[in-house]
């Protein structure tokens, strides 16, 4: 696929799974058309559910957009532990500066 | 055949089929949609996909492989038009299909509005991906739109169709919007968000027809003889649960919907309802009731797969719903009772707001714009029912979580 981006989703107990995705589109977008197990999603990206948790201490510091104060907020109800490094895949937009990015996935998202 | 059959593939039906493989049944799992579309998510059809900013694949519920990855066999486009209680079958348009449970998830329809000129060329109603694709083309091609009813989905639609030009008109029978679903303060709020961007309302009339010229909609003719020209007729009068099946074989209803337990199962043992088409006796409502909503259509799917795997603790879910208009995230929580109080906290002229309402000094519902936090706290409070600290709720710089009292 031209044009598309190379991301990757890690669980925590290690297997790494490697997708293709279109600018774009979201991370976790990416992960459910990719098949990719451990992102929930219910709400579909409204940033309502917090079920699309993922950590990304393996992503280069300042490629992420700035969190606003709601997906802040809604962290605080993630069902995994909160981590520095923790973000909603639905806030995270697939571009460039995400090639090889590695996002890992907490155990639990209920 | 020991297959449980799902029908309806949407967030309830898929969340049962998902469910029921992650509690490990081994059985066959049958999911039969109506529709042609893979199972999506049915809340952007009147946002960011109307709005162009999310394409249909983006909008997958699952992706495909999902469904052959965990054994489900998703049979699109084969909708059922019979169940065989006795013989334990359900016949399709391809088939028949033995279950040993039987989940319903059939979901609601548009609620139509049966006046002369209905479904000319031009009117529209918004429930699937099928309506969707039709409302998105319309619009762009409408320069002015009416909408019939002021509920969520049509203020969704007006706020998409004045960004992209249209002339807007919403039409409401009753005196103000949402007057079931939302406290005034917050209604009125929302209606001059929209009347700031140009969208006019008008409250309380009755519409008589639609005008048509040559198989197109031309407008609107109200009750005394006014006619409104637009060339798109949205109509957005509200759902019902699609029932049908459910009473051909007899199965008790109640507010509308198919009467279920607290896990989900119907009069009939074995046979399930969830979601939109199902009215339970939620453990915040008083009495039984449909909830259409996302969060309420998940709930009780895993809550059905539960019980059909052996668990037995009923369901008590903090009922959610939200809707996005403009720039504003609207969040609701928990159950409003007759005789509650309110609290604003925060100030609607800053755009941020929340009402809260208390029945004592529990919290029993919430409603906010743009304060997630708060929105996210009252869930918990809602479930967990400590009493509230009237005058710290009311002071919108406190934690919302913070404002309950000190233990006795
Ligand atoms: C435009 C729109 C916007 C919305 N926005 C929000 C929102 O912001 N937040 C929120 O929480 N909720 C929202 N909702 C409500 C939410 O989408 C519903 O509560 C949810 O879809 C209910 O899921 P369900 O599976 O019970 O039923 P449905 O989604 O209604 O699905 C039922 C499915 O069953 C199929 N079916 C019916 N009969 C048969 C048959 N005989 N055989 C096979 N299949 C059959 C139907 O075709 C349909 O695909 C919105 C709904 C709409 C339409
Ligand atoms: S998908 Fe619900 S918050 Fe991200």
């Amino acid at each position: 696929m031209s044009g598309s981006i190379t991301i990757r989703f890690r669980k925590e107990s290690g297997q790494q799974i490697e997708v293709q995705a279109r600018p774009g589109i979201s991370v976790m977008e990416a992960a459910v058309m990719n098949n990719v197990s451990g992102i929930e999603a219910e709400c579909g990206g409204a940033c309502i559910c917090a079920t699309c948790h993922v950590y990304c201490d393996q992503v280069t510091e300042g490629v992420l957009p700035e969190m606003s104060g709601e997906e802040d907020d809604m962290l605080d109800m993630a069902s995994a532990e909160r981590r520095a490094t923790s973000r909603l895949s639905c806030q995270l937009r697939v571009s460039d500066k995400l090639e090889n990015a590695v996002f890992v996935i907490p155990e639990n998202q209920f | 055949m020991s297959a449980a059959v799902i029908i309806g593939a949407s967030h309830a039906g898929v969340q049962a089929a998902a469910s029921l493989r992650q509690a490990g049944w081994q059985e066959p799992v049958i999911l039969l949609s109506a529709e042609k579309d893979y199972p999506y998510h049915r809340p952007p059809l009147s946002k960011g996909y109307l709005a162009g900013e999310k394409d249909e694949e983006q909008l997958l519920l699952r992706a495909p492989d999902f469904y052959r990855e965990q054994g489900i066999e998703l049979r699109l486009e084969d909708p059922a038009t019979s169940i065989d209680p006795v013989a334990r079958k359900v016949v399709t348009r391809s088939g028949s299909f033995g279950f040993e449970k039987l989940l319903i998830a059939t979901g609601s329809k548009a609620r139509p509005l049966p006046l002369p000129g209905a479904g000319a060329q031009g009117t529209f109603t918004l429930r699937s991906m099928m309506d969707a694709r039709a409302l998105r083309d319309g619009m762009r091609q409408a320069s002015a739109a009416i909408i019939i009813g002021g509920g969520f989905i049509g203020l969704e639609f007006a706020s998409t169709a004045i960004r992209h030009g249209l002339d807007v008109t919403v039409l409401e029978a009753q005196p103000r919007l949402l007057s079931r679903s939302l406290p005034a303060a917050l209604a009125d709020f929302i209606r001059d968000r929209h009347v700031s961007s140009g969208v006019r309302f008008r409250f309380g009339d009755q519409v008589a027809a639609f005008e048509v010229s040559g198989g197109r909609v031309t407008g609107v003719r109200l009750g005394d003889g006014q006619v409104l020209a637009a060339d798109l007729v949205l109509v957005g009068v509200g759902g019902e649960a699609e029932t049908a099946l459910a009473q051909s074989i007899g199965l008790d209803l109640a507010a509308g919907g198919i009467h279920v337990d607290g896990h989900g199962q119907t009069s009939r043992p074995g046979i399930y309802a969830l979601g939109d088409t199902a009215a339970f006796h939620n453990a915040y409502a008083t009495a039984p009731m449909r909830l259409e909503s996302v969060q309420n259509a998940v709930d009780q799917a895993k809550s059905a797969a539960t019980h059909i795997m052996g668990g037995n603790a009923p369901l008590v879910a903090v009922p959610w719903f939200w809707t996005d208009q403009y720039d504003l995230k609207v969040q609701m929580a928990g159950l409003a009772r007759p005789g509650c109080t309110e609290i604003v906290r925060g100030d609607p002229a800053d755009g941020a707001f929340s009402v809260l309402q208390l029945e004592g000094d529990r919290l029993v519902a919430s409603y906010t714009v743009n304060r997630a936090a708060d929105h996210m706290a009252s869930r918990r409070l809602i479930s967990e029912a400590p009493a509230v600290n009237v005058a710290l709720a009311s002071d919108a710089s406190v934690p919302l979580l913070r404002a309950v009292k000190a233990a006795a």
